[in-house]
């Protein structure tokens, strides 16, 4: 190997790509060239140094603006090519699309709203592309460590379509298992999106055996009446007469024994 | 990314979140102000989006993205007339801060102190020798993907690199001297 | 790493790159000042106690700066062990503040003891706090802060990060000057009030639920359910919204979702 090689082979080599031939060709070369080993432990540190400074992180801003911009995008408008004025949230998907259209526009200059339908044709594969997107953006939401982000999570889950599976076992993992007593209230409430599927209510009866957080065991009563689900009735006699639940459980349980009747 | 050209739209969303942060951190070292990273970040979905059908299965995704990264740089530049004026000192100085870290008072202070120049070092490099290092260094691009983003070839870059390395030296070991006297 | 590295510059890195975990005494023998060893990464701060009231404010500084008389108390009985010999009985308030991945915690996880505990964190902390009795009180914080209360009640003021704070039985307050856009909250009793003050121009989606209680706003909201009754009527100093279930409502157009729910309580929306 010649300097000049070796040179070019430096940033492999602290990289650890140059593989063991390669290697012992240069820790040889280093060893017979007192110039070439001086100059890669100065570079070298340098190198190392690089590793050291600190990452720049993204504000939460930019997530939002590209899942409305995905959004808007599958909304259908040919010419989408900013993110819409009014905030995601606020609208159903279709109102959106009806009532407003996107407009070319130069980066973060501004935002121009025209009137334009869509074209009837793709509503179908709009719908699913919206409905995928949802799911990814609960999905993704609700796994993340950020306890507000899974809060967002759950209320994508609430406009996920109800037929949705994934996002059905998701919230009733989270029920189950999350750590934070408000974003495993905000799932009980969006389970109500599933009431349709028999498995809803047997994951609430499921979960009000195990849960011990009052105010968590009220909603999940208060679900359970919703559904209308008889099988509730022999949880809800034992936790009425429970010594060990809280007072206001034990009075909601009795109530919906009642309801249920 | 060949999924999202078969018209899943939804799948850029996982390449959204396995590739903001990387784009975004390339995009600050380059042009220094974040808020012009995440607009540009933003830029490049959108554009990886739009222009989907023109991404060939067979090449290196990254490869196509900093493409497209290089390119919404310079429209940005463009419209907005002349690269955005980062006084160097302030940028340094916020970046010193974020730094200064904890243990051993002595040491504490000289470290910052390195790592601040390091840092300054880097911004006072020429832009193509910052991009290459950036590329290489903190984005982890293989050479031949590089490569096919600046379009020359491969041994080209590994020579291109290290003089970037080198050229980094110079001004850290200048601006050490400087500092001393 | 090489072995061919050397030189004056890699020792000072050869320091950086051991993990920081630190706990310097300060003159002070009740606070105990740990660092967070990425300080250009997110910090967060985690509380974990049983009997203690936990106080945390936001200040202007780099580290975590906690004090108790917990500390100076089990300072002073270290200081005074017999040599050669160690201490049998368990107990005693002891409170631990470590630190690892820029995660300071500190937990005073006893049955016994009790008192307060001070924590001074830089402003953009994100802060998750666990207790049993007494109450937590945070204050001047931006990053998340995540409050879990059983017995005693939870305080929250001029803050302005995302804020999930619930308690079993103890009234929650908070008082945001400024929120982040883009932040979904929640507020939760069993039996307590939640007296929530919001920055006059927040855009947000309200869903509030009492079992037993009204809900009280000076906000102008946009109810948007209409599956039940609810009756709004004007009190004079505010509108009185009473349903029986969730009401969902709207302010300034909308936004992310805030929801309230408390059991026994009533619901306080105040614009700032």
């Amino acid at each position: 190997m010649t300097c000049e090689e070796a040179k070019t082979r430096m940033t492999d080599y602290w990289s650890r790509t140059l593989g063991e031939a390669g290697e012992t060709e240069f820790n040889a070369h280093l060893a017979s060239c007192e110039a070439c080993q001086s100059e890669v432990s100065r570079v070298g540190a340098l190198w190392q140094g690089l590793d050291l400074l600190p990452l720049e992180e993204p504000s939460g801003k930019v997530r939002d603006r590209f899942y409305e911009m995905l959004g808007a995008y599958r909304q259908g408008l040919a010419a989408a090519e900013a993110p819409p004025a009014k905030r995601w949230w606020s609208m159903p998907a279709w109102q959106l699309a009806a009532a407003a259209g996107l407009v070319a526009v130069g980066l973060g200059i501004g935002y121009g709203v025209r009137g334009n339908g869509q074209p009837p044709a793709e509503v179908s594969q709009l719908r699913e592309e919206v409905a995928n997107m949802r799911q990814l953006v609960a999905l993704s939401l609700m796994q993340q460590q950020s306890a507000s982000d899974r809060l967002r999570g759950v209320s994508w889950a609430y406009r996920a379509e109800p037929s949705d599976r994934e996002v059905l076992g998701a919230l009733v993992s989270a029920v189950n298992h999350d750590a934070n007593v408000n974003v495993r209230l905000a799932a009980v409430d969006a389970l109500r999106r599933f009431s349709a599927s028999p498995e809803t209510s047997r994951a609430a009866l499921q979960s009000l055996s195990k849960q011990t957080t009052p105010i968590v065991q009220a909603a999940l009563i208060d679900l359970l009446v919703e559904l209308k689900d008889p099988e509730a009735a022999p949880e809800l006699r034992r936790l009425s007469g429970s010594e060990t639940a809280n007072e206001g459980v034990r009075q909601k349980a009795q109530w919906a024994l009642e309801r249920l009747q | 990314m060949a999924e999202v050209s078969g018209g899943k739209v939804a799948r850029l969303a996982v390449l959204f979140e396995r590739y903001h942060r990387p784009l975004f951190r390339y995009f600050v070292s380059m042009n220094g102000n974040r808020e012009q990273a995440e607009d540009l970040v933003q830029e490049v979905f959108f554009r990886m989006l739009r222009y989907r059908t023109s991404y060939d299965p067979a090449q290196s995704f990254t490869a196509w993205m900093y493409q497209i990264a290089r390119n919404a740089g310079v429209d940005q530049v463009r419209k907005r007339g002349t690269a955005q004026v980062v006084d160097i000192d302030t940028f340094v100085d916020r970046r010193a801060e974020l730094v200064s870290a904890s243990p051993g008072p002595e040491e504490s202070a000289s470290r910052v102190q390195d790592l601040a120049l390091l840092r300054r070092a880097m911004d006072q490099l020429p832009e193509d020798k910052r991009e290459i290092l950036v590329l290489s260094r903190f984005q982890g691009m293989k050479h031949e993907d590089i490569a096919e983003v600046l379009g020359c070839e491969v041994g080209t870059v590994k020579v291109r690199v290290y003089r970037a390395i080198r050229a980094l030296e110079q001004i850290y070991f200048t601006l050490e001297k400087e500092k001393a006297s | 790493m090489n072995r061919f590295l050397m030189g004056g510059m890699l020792a000072v890195l050869g320091a950086l790159q051991a993990p920081a975990q630190n706990q310097a005494q300060n003159q002070n023998p009740a606070q105990i000042t740990v660092a967070f060893s990425n300080p250009s990464q997110p910090r967060k701060l985690v509380v974990k106690t049983m009997m203690h009231r936990v106080s945390i404010k936001g200040y202007d500084g780099k580290d975590a700066i906690v004090e108790s008389s917990a500390i100076s108390e089990r300072r002073r009985r270290e200081r005074s062990i017999p040599p050669g010999m160690h201490p049998l009985n368990v107990g005693g308030g002891g409170i631990e503040v470590t630190e690892a991945n820029n995660v300071v915690t500190v937990s005073a996880e006893s049955m016994f003891g009790g008192g307060d505990i001070q924590i001074q964190v830089p402003v953009e902390t994100s802060v998750m706090v666990n207790t049993l009795n007494n109450g937590v009180n945070v204050e001047n914080i931006s990053g998340e802060i995540d409050v879990e209360s059983v017995n005693g009640p939870v305080s929250i003021t001029n803050s302005s990060g995302a804020v999930l704070a619930t308690s079993v039985n103890g009234k929650v307050t908070v008082a945001l000057d400024k929120v982040a856009p883009g932040k979904a909250m929640s507020f939760s009793t069993m039996n307590g009030t939640i007296d929530v003050t919001l920055p006059a121009d927040i855009k947000a989606n309200l869903k509030m639920k009492v079992d037993n209680g009204d809900v009280y706003t000076d906000f102008d909201v946009k109810v948007t359910n209409d599956t039940f009754d609810t009756a709004q009527s004007n009190t004079g100093r505010g509108v009185r919204i009473r349903g029986n279930k969730t009401t969902y409502g709207t302010i300034n157009g909308g936004g992310p979702e805030m929801q309230f729910t408390t059991f026994n309580g009533r619901i306080l929306i105040h614009k700032k």
